[in-house]
Formats: structure tokens, C-alpha cells, sequence
């Protein structure tokens, strides 16, 4: 579903990614890590559009994404979080999911007047569904500024879900949350997938990712080092190193702050 | 009311119209130092519509706002691909030329007997429909005021719509906007045209309220005190630039002895506003939270239920 070939990007003499492949199957949780630095939000920052590419392609359904400006590609079906959390502040929690809701088929059942007037039955129904499923029923009229920082996580979360994607890019959902809060997430993140999303899960902390992928690919210094099981990596002798080299602690269950 | 309270109530309610303009493409997240030119076109549109072609003020109204809509959304479908900046100095540059392109056209027809039209840097004299039917200033002011009530139900509607919240996101995050399946410049070129047609009305206005118009009028000064309503008023709601300009043109123009001294004590007011208060008096947050209190009272509105 998701084929990077050779993907590159360079900031002035930084190699911030260096010739990354790596295929992604549809219907799979697939994780990337590694440490700090080693080029993952780079790497979803070009698979969305953020960024141009300096060299390699990215192909999405077949499709070959290069030059695709990044709302092109979410009506493709890419979509994403930050590992900085990236809302609307001065805009109510419905509102941001309401926003949200640009994928084609929703432009197609939307039509023009409630495309950009007001809201149908069915949407909000939807909008309310998923505000439930966010823990955030009663937020609603919110602004997003005046939420708390996991509720943020959540609504963050739930916008991506909102935009109805065939690929969700995770970067670094869990950072910053409780234990409690990451188990709670882990879960949302198994829901989506057993609805049809295919997940490309950027995470530190290794209980998640350990937990809810079924393939993993490492970087370091913006190459892949290793790929495999879960299983697999964590027995990787070029990972552990990674790892070590950098922060130890990286390999424990805390996690990092945000 | 005397005439004197009539003509600064009626500037008050046509200068409204560019704060308005200034104010929808604030929202949308772009500084444009150039509606004073759709003003001006409208003005010049509508103008040529009733005095030329002898057609009713209504159409003339309509035949401004469209002029200006047009070309504001062409200009916008030009340049808006340009950041920040670079867009800013463009919108300026279009309104220079515009006012120096009307500071030479001479364009005029034959009415009664008398040459009417526009005549360069002379304006374009005798734009007579108030006169012609005997409307007074005030019953003119009446005209202002209700197409003014129009134009603002219009924006407070567009505000609560899904359309009004993607403005609104473009102001705050053009990029985010974009990730979530916005096209950004296509919602910018659209806030653009609109923000011409509110200026072009106000210029239609403008043309017939003064019976004559010329370049001069229609320089950067207007531009940047349109841009700065919807700053000291707040930009939480449309509501924000009337404010913005009931201070200005209202307040400061009443009280005589700060004459000499008013773009001083204006700029101040602007200054300490940009710092104290940089969204304005009415910016999101207040708004947010007056809206809350309505809600509570009346019934709520379908969102977040
Ligand atoms: N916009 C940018 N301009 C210049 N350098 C950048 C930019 N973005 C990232 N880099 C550099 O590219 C490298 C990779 O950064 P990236 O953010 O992709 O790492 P990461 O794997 O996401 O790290 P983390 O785990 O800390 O989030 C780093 O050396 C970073 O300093
Ligand atoms: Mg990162």
C-alpha cells in the first residue's frame, strides 16, 4: 500500500533521511523507530507532503505521490499526527473535527451546501460518534486551547480518524501519557486498524510498539539498520547498539517526555 | 440629525465596508494594504453604471460589487500563491496601479447635454442619482445602513458555517489546513473575491453618497486604517471592525479638539492594542466565552449536542 523507495531529504549537509525502502502492507500496523534524530518525522514529513523530496519516490496505492501537494494526498488518504501537538486553538473541539471531514467521500455525500454551510443529521451523528469514542462527548463547545494536554492527544487523534484515512501516520502518539493513557491507546489504535486504516506508528515508547505492530523497521542517522518482527528487532545486534549509543533508556518501557 | 451628524454617521457605515473586507481576509490569514482599490473600483463601477449608462442604483450596487469581486479574486488567484510578505507588497503594488491607471483614464459619454465620466486626476464628477430623485442624506444613510445590516448577518451566518471555521483555520495554521485536505489558496482566492465584493459595495455607496469620486481618495491610508479596524475591534467576530471603526471615524472625529493630533492618538490606540491585546478587544476567546453565555441562556445550537 505504501512503497518508499531510495526516499532521501537533505537539509543543507544534514542527511536527515538517506535512501530509505521500505513497503508497508496494507491492513498492517507497522512500526519505525529509532533514536532520537534518525530521521522518522522526517520520513512522514515526506510521505504526507510536508517536505520535497530530495531524492526517491513515494508511492501510495500505486499512485507515485511526488509533487502531490499534502491536501492531495489526504484525499488520497494519508493522514497524520505530531509528535507536537498541531490543533486548532481558537476553533471548538467540534469544530476541528468538523473540519476535518474532507475525504471524498465525504465531499461527495457533504454536497455543496453542507460542504460549506451547516452540518447534516448524518454528520453530526458522526462528529458526536467519534467525540465519544475520544472520551470528549462533553467537550464539544470547548475551545481546543482550553483543553488539557491528553485530551488534546485525543481530539488529535480523533481528527485523523475524522479525515477517514486508508494510511494513518502515528508520530510519536504516546508521548507524554500515563500508563493507563498509552494501554487506553494502544487499544484505539487496534480499533481503528480492525475498521480498514493502515497504521505507520512512530513511537519510542517500546510497550506500544512492541505491543501493537506486526512489522518493524529501525533507523539511525536516516537508514534502516534493521527490519523484521517485533521479536526479531528486539534480538538485533545493529539495534541494540543503536540504542545503547544513544539513550539507553529509550529501550525501557517509560518513554520520553513530549 | 444635521447634515454634519448624517455625513460622519454615513462614513462611518461606508468606511465599514472595507473594514469588513480588510477583516474577511484577516481571518483567512492574509494582510492586504490594497482593498482601498476595490473601494475605489466599486466606487468608479458603480458610478459609471448610474451617471453613464443611466441604469437604477440597485444594478449600479450590483455592478460594483461584481467589478470589484472579480478582479479582487483575480488579483488573489495571481498572488496568493506568495507568503506572508511577498503577498502584502503585491496587494499594495495592484492598488497603486489601480489608482494610477484611474488617474488617467478618461472615459466620458454624453448626458444631457453635459460630459460625464471619469476625467483622470479630476475624478469622476457628477454622479448625480441622489440629487436626480430628490433622496436626502439621510434617507441615503437609511440605504447604507440596511445594505450594512445585509453584508454583516451575511458574515455572522458564513462565521457559524463550516466555511467560516476553514477561514478561520487558514488564519491560524495555512499549513495544518493544507494536511487536512484544504486547498489553501483556492479557500484564499475565494475569501478574496468576497472581501471585493463587501469593498466594492462600500465603494458604490461611497460614489453615490459624495456624487464624485477620484484616485486620490483611494490611497494606502485607507487600506492600512481598514486593516487596523479589524485589529483595535478584534478579529473573534465581524462585529470586531465596526467596532474598530465607530472608534475611529466615530469617536475621534467627535471629539474636535484631538483634530490635529488624530492620526497620533489613532496609531497610539493601535500600538497599545497590538500589545496588550493582539487579537483585538473582540478576539476568539472573548467571543467564545460571551457566546457560551447566550447558549447557556437560549437554546443551544445544534454543534457539540
Ligand atoms: N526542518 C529541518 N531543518 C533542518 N534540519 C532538520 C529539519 N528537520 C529535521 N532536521 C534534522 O534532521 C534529522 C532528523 O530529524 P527527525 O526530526 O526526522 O528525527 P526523529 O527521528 O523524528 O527524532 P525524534 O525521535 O527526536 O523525534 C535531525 O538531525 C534534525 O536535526
Ligand atoms: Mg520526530
Amino acid at each position: 500500500m505504501l512503497e518508499l523507495r531510495g526516499l532521501s531529504k537533505h537539509f543543507g549537509g544534514v542527511k536527515a533521511l538517506d535512501g530509505l525502502d521500505l513497503s508497508v502492507r496494507e491492513g498492517e500496523i507497522f512500526g519505525l523507530i529509532g533514536p532520537n534524530g534518525s530521521g522518522k518525522s522526517t520520513a512522514i514529513n515526506l510521505i504526507c507532503g510536508v517536505y520535497a523530496e530530495s531524492a526517491g519516490t513515494v508511492r501510495f496505492s500505486g499512485q507515485v505521490m511526488n509533487g502531490k501537494a499534502p491536501h492531495e494526498r489526504l484525499r488520497a488518504g494519508i493522514a497524520r499526527t505530531f509528535q507536537n501537538i498541531r490543533l486548532f486553538p481558537n476553533l471548538t473541539v467540534w469544530q476541528n473535527l468538523w473540519v476535518a471531514q474532507n475525504s471524498p467521500r465525504d465531499v461527495a455525500a457533504q454536497g455543496f451546501l453542507s460542504r460549506w454551510f451547516g452540518a447534516t443529521r448524518r454528520t453530526r451523528r458522526e462528529l458526536a460518534e467519534l467525540l465519544e469514542l475520544a472520551d470528549l462527548g462533553h467537550k464539544g463547545d470547548e475551545l481546543a486551547s482550553n483543553l488539557a494536554f491528553g485530551e488534546q492527544r485525543r481530539l488529535e487523534f480523533a481528527r485523523a480518524a475524522a479525515a477517514r484515512p486508508r494510511l494513518l501516520l502515528l508520530d510519536e502518539p504516546a508521548a507524554g501519557m500515563s500508563r493507563q493513557e498509552i494501554e487506553d491507546l494502544g487499544g484505539r489504535i487496534r480499533g481503528l486498524r480492525d475498521s480498514g486504516v493502515t497504521i505507520l506508528l512512530v513511537e519510542h515508547v517500546m510497550e506500544l510498539v512492541m505491543g501493537v505492530t506486526e512489522q518493524i523497521a529501525v533507523l539511525n542517522f536516516g537508514k534502516k539498520i534493521a527490519f523484521g518482527t517485533p521479536g526479531e528487532v528486539q534480538r538485533n545486534e545493529a539495534v541494540q547498539e543503536a540504542y545503547l549509543g544513544t539513550s539507553a533508556s529509550d529501550s525501557g518501557a517509560a518513554g520520553e517526555g513530549a | 440629525m444635521d447634515d454634519y451628524v448624517i455625513t460622519v454617521l454615513s462614513n462611518i457605515g461606508m468606511i465599514s465596508f472595507v473594514a469588513l473586507s480588510a477583516y474577511l481576509l484577516l481571518l483567512t490569514g492574509v494582510i492586504s494594504f490594497g482593498q482601498q482599490a476595490y473601494f475605489g473600483l466599486g466606487a468608479y463601477a458603480a458610478g459609471a453604471a448610474t451617471a453613464m449608462l443611466l441604469l437604477p442604483i440597485w444594478a449600479g450596487i450590483l455592478i460594483g460589487a461584481c467589478v470589484a469581486g472579480l478582479m479582487a479574486a483575480l488579483v488573489g488567484a495571481l498572488t496568493l500563491r506568495l507568503r506572508g510578505l511577498y503577498f502584502s507588497i503585491s496587494t499594495l503594488a495592484f492598488a497603486e496601479m489601480v489608482r494610477l491607471v484611474l488617474l488617467i483614464v478618461e472615459v466620458q459619454v454624453e448626458v444631457d447635454g453635459e460630459l460625464v465620466g471619469p476625467a483622470g486626476a479630476e475624478g469622476f464628477h457628477d454622479i448625480r442619482w441622489m440629487f436626480e430623485r430628490d433622496i436626502s442624506l439621510g434617507e441615503f444613510m437609511l440605504l447604507i445602513y440596511a445594505l450594512l445590516a445585509l453584508v454583516l448577518v451575511a458574515l455572522l451566518l458564513i462565521e457559524r458555517s463550516r466555511l467560516g471555521s476553514i477561514f478561520r483555520m487558514l488564519g491560524s495554521d495555512d499549513l495544518l489546513a493544507d494536511m487536512q485536505g484544504l486547498n489553501v489558496v483556492g479557500y484564499r482566492v475565494l475569501a478574496a473575491g468576497l472581501a471585493g465584493v463587501l469593498a466594492g459595495i462600500g465603494g458604490a455607496l461611497y460614489a453615490h453618497f459624495t456624487t464624485y469620486v477620484e484616485p486620490q481618495f483611494f490611497n494606502v491610508m485607507l487600506g492600512v486604517h481598514a486593516l487596523a479596524y479589524g485589529l483595535i475591534g478584534g478579529l473573534g467576530t465581524a462585529f470586531g471592525p465596526l467596532i474598530g471603526v465607530a472608534i475611529d471615524v466615530g469617536f475621534l472625529e467627535a471629539v474636535r479638539f484631538i483634530q490635529g493630533y488624530r492620526m497620533i492618538v489613532f496609531g497610539g490606540l493601535v500600538a497599545l492594542l497590538l500589545i496588550f491585546m493582539p487579537r483585538g478587544l473582540l478576539d476568539e476567546e472573548r467571543v467564545h466565552r460571551l457566546k457560551a453565555r447566550f447558549r447557556r441562556r437560549g437554546d443551544a445550537h445544534a454543534a457539540g449536542s
